[in-house]
């Protein structure tokens, strides 16, 4: 080895040892405040903690034995599945529907895609309020307008898959600027010559659409239905504050569901199992997709 | 290891709570939290009174109710000691003195010379074990108002039962303005708030004898049946569109925008549908008593109350803050800065500014709220540490009920054998 080639690798070291102290506050900041947690939560979901009886330090999987006989649990994972398929496929389909048309917008009216991302800046319990509003009947413009017309328009809310569409709406509204966002950048990093190059060899639009877009936009359709998913097991404010749940129990989802246990049971540890279980299901997956992606990309 | 789970909790729910700022007592600061009420909100507003008497410097943090819960559930449970004083509703106290939350002040309260002008039924509230553990503020009760021209037109009387109510609605019910709304959503706050008013009326109960001390779940009676027949009867033929989902916004915009002609709610929200200022209906609106029944009339109730965190770093200095908090002075200014009616200390009432104040929204207000009051029953909701768990769960089914998602027997079954379970029986 020369000794300009050893300066140079010991150069790359240098470089690489900067880099890697500039990320070490993001790996610490990781650790803190996701690995603890993280773990914290594990150690409750085995142990027999309850806010009121306290514990007699029995640690298993009682919880998690518990889990699968919980009839309630079945119920409100029926709910999450129901909200998350239909939430978060709304979501990437109008996304994208909208993506494509912004995509061919330019000139003065490209600044009309601001527009479109004014719901995502609401906040969720904000947004909630918005289609409580909506939703009820007595204080809703829409019912109103249609009692013009001697239409009454059906209460949603108070049946349970009126109240599952009534979230699904609310939730769409506000994330499916998410979705138009990632695709559309996807969208302006394809290549118009590749659409050249097709409209000569003679493709119509719909077909170069579909045979030259559409498959390159796969990675970031991939990516927006991982990230909308996951965050669409977290469903909390729109049923908080649009429905507590109800009628009945029909949109209690799985992390509501945790939520009632943990803070009005006071089943602290059942609570946990339940949180960990939901993270278990997001981590494997996120694992597929991102196996799936790097298939699709290479 | 007890510590060790504590710590495991805090840092759980950590993520969470990321966003909310702690600050550690310094030597003369009181943390106050607490969750938005006209109470709260003008307590907090008088923050500076609180360090211009004593120098104590008082810093109140006003929150929403729902991350009221998480907030304290995690700073007690990890003994944080960042909180001084509480805001402890009575629905909550006994659930908080089991898992070792608070701080018994017998001693301070005797001390306070505020304590004998206190009324003695919501003091009692906070009685656990032999000690006193918050000091109350404010007592709701549940109240009717009700559209006298609409009832004048009928050529109807208020009534005086829910059997009265299901003529009277009958006879006024029409497209245009429903006869009755009440609270619907399902929650020990919501629902089991106006539920129960029907269920004692009808002599239905949460216990065999909860006086006795026989907490066997009963709440699977005949009566109760009847009740709930009742309750569903009023809400989805006489309820305006969507009832079964009304929470107590809904049920006062509704009343408001003259979309119903009777209202059964809580001491707030019945007073603003009286006041002028509030309601283009207001001279409309009588105010009165919520119908009762063959057991007769057991108006809802909800004390509020402060107490002193176990964790809390500087007691004495907590205990000056509640003894100013609830003083005759600082409850009379609250009381005529905000929609504020149902105090506690009994003295404001005699404040000549606080009855003009009340008189001019309704004249009956002030007396009604007081007959309420004394026929409220203390245990209106069961004083049990498990009473969320099984509130959320009875509310839960009766709400199923209500919206048709299974009949009203097997939603008190269901309601009865979740009782059993959550009290492990």
């Amino acid at each position: 080895m020369t000794a300009k080639s050893t300066k140079q690798v010991s150069a790359t070291a240098d470089l690489e040892r900067g880099y890697r102290n500039m990320v070490l506050p993001a790996v610490l900041a990781v650790g803190i405040f996701a690995i603890v947690p993280l773990a914290g939560m594990l150690a409750l979901s085995v142990s027999d903690y309850h806010l009121l009886r306290g514990t007699n330090w029995e640690f298993g999987f009682k919880n998690f034995v518990r889990l699968v006989s919980d009839k309630r649990l079945m119920g409100s994972v029926y709910a999450m599945a129901v909200l998350s398929f239909f939430g978060v496929t709304a979501q990437v389909l109008i996304g994208a529907a909208i993506a494509v048309g912004l995509s061919k917008i330019v000139g003065r009216w490209r600044l009309g895609r601001v527009l479109f991302l004014l719901p995502y800046a609401v906040p969720h319990v904000a947004v909630a309020l918005i289609w409580l509003s909506l939703f009820t009947p007595t204080l809703s413009p829409i019912n109103a307008f249609f009692d013009l017309f001697g239409v009454t328009v059906p209460s949603f809310l108070t049946t349970q898959n009126g109240a599952l569409f009534a979230i699904v709406l609310a939730d769409t509204w506000t994330n499916f600027p998410f979705a138009m966002l990632i695709i559309l950048a996807a969208l302006q990093g394809i290549s118009p010559d590749l659409e050249e190059a097709a409209a000569l060899d003679g493709a119509t639009r719909i077909q170069t659409f579909f045979y030259v877009t559409l498959p390159l936009l796969i990675p970031a359709f991939l990516l927006v239905t991982l990230f909308r998913f996951i965050d669409s097991l977290k469903h909390f404010p729109m049923i908080f504050v649009m429905t507590k749940g109800g009628p009945g129990r029909s949109t209690q989802a799985t992390n509501y569901y945790g939520y009632i246990q943990t803070f009005q049971n006071s089943n602290v540890a059942y609570g946990a199992a339940i949180a960990v279980t939901l993270f278990i299901v997001a981590a494997i997956i996120s694992f597929y997709v991102a196996k799936l992606n790097q298939r699709v990309t290479s | 290891m007890k510590k060790f789970l504590s710590t495991m909790i805090s840092a759980a729910v950590l993520v969470g709570a990321a966003g909310t700022s702690t600050i550690v007592s310094a030597a003369d600061e009181v943390n106050v939290v607490m969750f938005g009420m006209p109470y709260t909100k003008g307590l907090a507003a008088l923050a500076d009174d609180f360090e211009a008497q004593t120098g104590i410097k008082a810093n109140i943090d006003v929150i929403g109710q729902d991350v009221f819960e998480n907030r304290i559930t995690l700073s007690f449970t990890g003994k944080s000691g960042d909180i001084d004083v509480v805001h402890t509703p009575v629905i909550q106290v006994q659930r908080w003195v089991s898992a070792n939350w608070l701080k018994p002040i017998t001693a301070e309260v005797d001390a306070m010379a505020v304590k004998s002008d206190i009324m003695e039924g919501p003091m009692d509230a906070y009685k656990i074990k032999g000690e006193q553990w918050a000091v109350p503020y404010m007592a709701a009760t549940g109240l009717m108002t009700y559209r006298k021209d609409i009832l004048e037109e009928a050529g109807v009387e208020v009534p005086q039962t829910w059997e009265d109510m299901l003529a009277v609605a009958a006879k006024i019910h029409n497209d245009d303005t429903a006869a009755i709304a009440m609270r619907a959503v399902p929650g020990q706050g919501f629902n089991m708030f106006i539920f129960p008013m029907v269920m004692r009326a009808y002599g239905g109960k949460f216990f065999e004898d909860y006086t006795a001390g026989d907490l066997t779940p009963a709440i699977n009676s005949p009566e109760t049946l009847e009740a709930l027949n009742v309750y569903m009867k009023l809400l989805n033929e006489y309820g305006p569109q969507g009832a079964g989902n009304f929470n107590f916004a809904e049920v006062q915009a509704a009343a408001q925008n003259g979309q119903i002609a009777f209202a059964v709610e809580g001491t707030g929200i019945a007073a603003s549908l009286v006041d002028p200022e509030k309601s283009q209906f207001a001279d409309k609106t009588g105010i009165t008593l919520p119908p009762g029944g063959p057991a007769g009339r057991s108006p809802a109730i909800a004390v509020h109350g402060l107490g002193i965190p176990a964790s809390a770093k500087n007691p004495e200095l907590s205990a000056k803050f509640i003894e100013w908090a609830v003083s005759s002075e600082t409850m009379t200014k609250i009381a005529l800065a905000q929609p504020f009616s149902n105090f506690t200390t009994q003295s404001v009432a005699k404040n000549a500014d606080v009855i003009a104040k009340y008189s001019k929204i309704h004249p009956d207000f002030l007396a009604v709220q007081a007959e309420a009051l004394n026929l409220a029953i203390g245990h209106y909701r069961p004083l049990l540490p498990e009473w969320p768990a099984l509130g959320q769960a009875i509310g839960e089914n009766i709400n199923a009920a209500l919206n048709g998602l299974m009949s009203p027997e097997d939603a008190l079954e269901a309601a009865e054998q979740e009782m059993k379970d959550i009290l492990g029986q």
